[in-house]
């Protein structure tokens, strides 16, 4: 179908981002086949291109080491290669999803990164948020953005910075990040994602019905929103990871000028350069503990 | 608002006012269940979707589980349009418990649509075949103008270049309620008809099309035939050519009609001939919520009641000349001012302040548009106010009684009429006359009160 003809602002246009795990040390421990998966998803993105001729949906795949953008339905026709009973869309899209995961494993061989097979998201979020600014900027008519992230492997601590940016960039422009996550257990960055952009967080009990998930929640348009009570996640796991090591903890010191995290005492902030007074830890005055002040 | 607007928005009501079966049979076709789907409030695209792989009865109260306070009403007009439109069945059981089913032909359809992709509905030519397609913009303009043309002939203008190919008969069917036409007197525009001229292009293309189908039974034209056609033609790609052969009998006739129209441009090859749907023709899908597809503005309206049109086109003089004086007119430039006469001209013609200073806003110039108001406020103050002066006066037909016999029988009269709420004025007390002046609704109530007091 041809794109849009003219820029239009209606209630329920929606431009849907759609982020997309690809990382292989994730799905090949999945219960759920990635092609199952694919499956759901894509016929989600059908639906949603369904709904509204002006709907526009954009797939950003978000590998273990690179990411990049693989389908935009405002610039791919509906015509062309039809071979047999795929239609042109997924054809696009699994040709370009294929190129993708290709390059990335050969991104993986040069180095393979030691710890947690997380994939980088804060790559894909930025790139979407990207996308959306440049939508925001082509004029005062534009679709309702909103970004979906389909997210399987578990989080980066290294990331955690890049994606708080990024969280917090969304928040300003109002754009919820949805989160649906395929991992056994929670994800702490996409819990407090979609909580403080005032997204949806949800991780599917039955990751078969995946499409019914995806329909019922996800589908939803910004408009539509006001008016349905769609599901809340019990607790948002807040804990933040430290600059210094890139663990998630529970209790650190902060930087009083920048508000920089570390997990244990430093003389001088890596962030802002702020040098600190001496701790009085381990000895007797608690009170003094957990507030640091710069020296004067 | 107008009537002619509300029928014009709402061309979904004339599928949902379709017999059952003529329905049933409708949604066979998978592109009228997309346009269907697409024309729904945002709420109930969202239930269907979610009832698409559910084979067994929801009930209701599992689906208003979701629904937020603010939300019901919105709720309730989703589940009432997916009533109407047979998309949903609502059954109550032994328990009195209300579920709803999805329609199942509608089902598979859309269910079909999510697994395979929009196939178009007929393969557009091979290029080699057809030489010399128009381009785009040639395209729209073609458009544009037969459509232009069409409406200049539709208000009878004098100012008709080429007339177009519509019968005579077809036209007086469009007519019919925009025109009204005395004995021997030049026909003249009804308010409705007014009001028409300043719609913006899709809602007056809805409007004719509505017209045209609800008049297909008399051309012995299956109405629920023409829709799918319609519908099914939104779905081409605009531009492409598509063979004429590949059509039925009745399409054809009708799509000689459509192209007078400006929705599809014939073109006749060597040995085919093929049709190109135009931007008019795709744009019919587009679910009417959102209809104000935006055009390039043209007005300046400037504070000091001058209006300047950077037009062409002969139509866009005839609406000016509807409410402003046209003054002269360069080839790319009309030039008019907004005067008390003119309005109050406009006003007599049932065109409200309201549409005209929408009309004004919707059109305004690409330099002007982006200023906020588009149209000066003193300038849309006053038209506000002129309109207001004509209703100073309210005028309600009404009975003046009076010769009353005696003070007492005038007393229990202007006591009764009072009782009905219809006394308009009475004579003070001190007055020697004795009348009153009673709502004329009123008047039979008063002729009984008066004849049985008398005996």
């Amino acid at each position: 179908m041809a794109s849009a003809p003219s820029k239009l602002y209606a209630d329920d246009v929606s431009l849907l981002m759609v982020l997309l795990d690809t990382n292989p040390f994730f799905w090949s421990s999945s219960s759920l086949p990635f092609s199952v998966f694919l499956s759901h998803v894509l016929t989600f993105l059908n639906s949603i291109l369904l709904l509204n001729q002006l709907n526009q949906v954009v797939v950003i795949a978000t590998g273990y080491n690179s990411c990049s953008y693989i389908y935009d339905s405002s610039t791919s026709t509906n015509q062309g290669s039809d071979n047999g009973r795929m239609p042109a869309r997924c054809v696009n899209l699994l040709q370009k999803l294929e190129e993708f995961v290709i390059e990335d494993e050969q991104l993986i061989k040069e180095g393979l990164r030691e710890g947690i097979a997380s994939s980088l998201l804060s790559g894909s979020l930025s790139m979407a948020l990207c996308y959306i600014q440049r939508v925001f900027r082509s004029g005062p008519l534009h679709p309702q953005p909103r970004i979906l992230c389909l997210q399987g492997s578990s989080d980066g601590p290294e990331q955690y910075v890049a994606i708080m940016n990024a969280i917090f960039s969304a928040q300003r422009s109002v754009v919820p990040i949805d989160s649906c996550y395929m991992g056994s257990s929670n994800s702490a960055f996409l819990q407090q994602a979609s909580y403080i952009t005032g997204g949806v967080y949800l991780k599917p009990q039955q990751p078969n019905g995946l499409f019914q998930y995806l329909s019922t929640v996800f589908a939803t348009d910004l408009h539509s929103r006001a008016f349905l009570q769609l599901p809340k996640s019990l607790g948002v796991d807040f804990r933040a990871s430290c600059f210094c090591h890139k663990k998630t903890i529970d209790m650190g010191y902060i930087c009083s000028v920048c508000l920089s995290i570390f997990c244990k005492h430093h003389k001088k902030c890596s962030t802002c350069g702020s040098v600190f007074g001496q701790a009085q830890s381990d000895v007797n005055s608690t009170s003094n503990k957990k507030r640091k002040t710069p020296e004067t | 608002m107008p009537q002619v607007r509300i029928i014009a928005k709402n061309f979904m009501d004339m599928v949902a006012a379709l017999p059952a079966m003529k329905l049933d049979k409708l949604y066979e076709n998978a592109f009228i269940c997309e346009a269907i789907l697409r024309s729904l409030p945002p709420l109930a695209k969202k239930y269907v979707l979610q009832m698409l792989c559910i084979e067994v009865p929801v009930t209701a109260k599992s689906m208003e589980e979701w629904v937020l306070p603010d939300g019901v009403s919105k709720h309730r007009v989703a589940i009432d349009r997916l009533i109407q439109l047979r998309i949903f069945t609502e059954t109550v059981d032994r328990k009195r418990e209300t579920t709803y089913t999805l329609n199942p032909i509608f089902q598979t359809n859309l269910k079909k649509l999510l697994l395979y992709g929009v196939v178009l509905p007929r393969e557009p030519m091979p290029s080699n075949v057809t030489v010399r397609l128009p381009s785009s913009e040639d395209l729209e303009a073609f458009a544009l103008g037969q459509w232009e043309c069409f409406l200049l002939q539709l208000i009878n203008s004098s100012q008709i270049e080429r007339p177009s190919n519509i019968s005579s008969s077809m036209m007086k069917i469009f007519q019919r309620g925009l025109l009204s036409q005395r004995d021997k007197e030049a026909p003249r525009l009804t308010e409705s008809g007014f009001q028409f001229l300043l719609m913006d292009t899709n809602a007056q293309l809805w409007y004719i099309i509505r017209e045209y189908i609800s008049n297909s039974e008399e051309r012995g034209v299956d109405s629920a035939d023409l829709i799918s056609f319609l519908l099914e033609l939104s779905f081409h790609v605009t531009g492409e050519a598509y063979n004429i052969n590949t059509l039925t009998e009745v399409q054809k006739n009708t799509i000689k009609d459509l192209a007078d129209l400006g929705l599809v441009k014939l073109q006749q090859g060597r040995k085919d001939s093929w049709f190109i749907p135009t931007r008019l023709a795709t744009n019919l899908s587009v679910s009417l919520t959102d209809s104000s597809s935006r055009k390039q503005g043209f007005v300046v309206v400037e504070t000091n009641f001058r209006l300047y049109a950077y037009s062409t086109s002969k139509l866009h003089c005839e609406i000016l000349r509807l409410f402003s004086r046209v003054e002269y007119q360069l080839p790319n430039l009309i030039v008019g001012a907004i005067t008390k006469e003119s309005l109050y001209s406009a006003f007599e013609n049932g065109i409200t302040a309201d549409q005209i200073i929408s009309f004004l806003q919707q059109n305004a110039h690409p330099r002007v548009a982006e200023r906020v108001p588009s149209v000066p406020e003193n300038v849309t103050d006053q038209i506000r106010l002129w309109e207001t002066d004509l209703n100073r006066v309210e005028m309600t037909p009404a009975y003046h009684y009076d010769g009353f016999p005696s003070r007492d029988l005038f007393e229990g009269a202007s006591d009764f009429a009072r009782g009905y709420n219809a006394l308009l004025w009475e004579d003070p007390e001190d007055s020697k006359k004795m009348s009153l002046v009673v709502k004329a609704e009123n008047h039979v109530h008063m002729r009984e009160y008066l004849s049985r007091q008398r005996q």
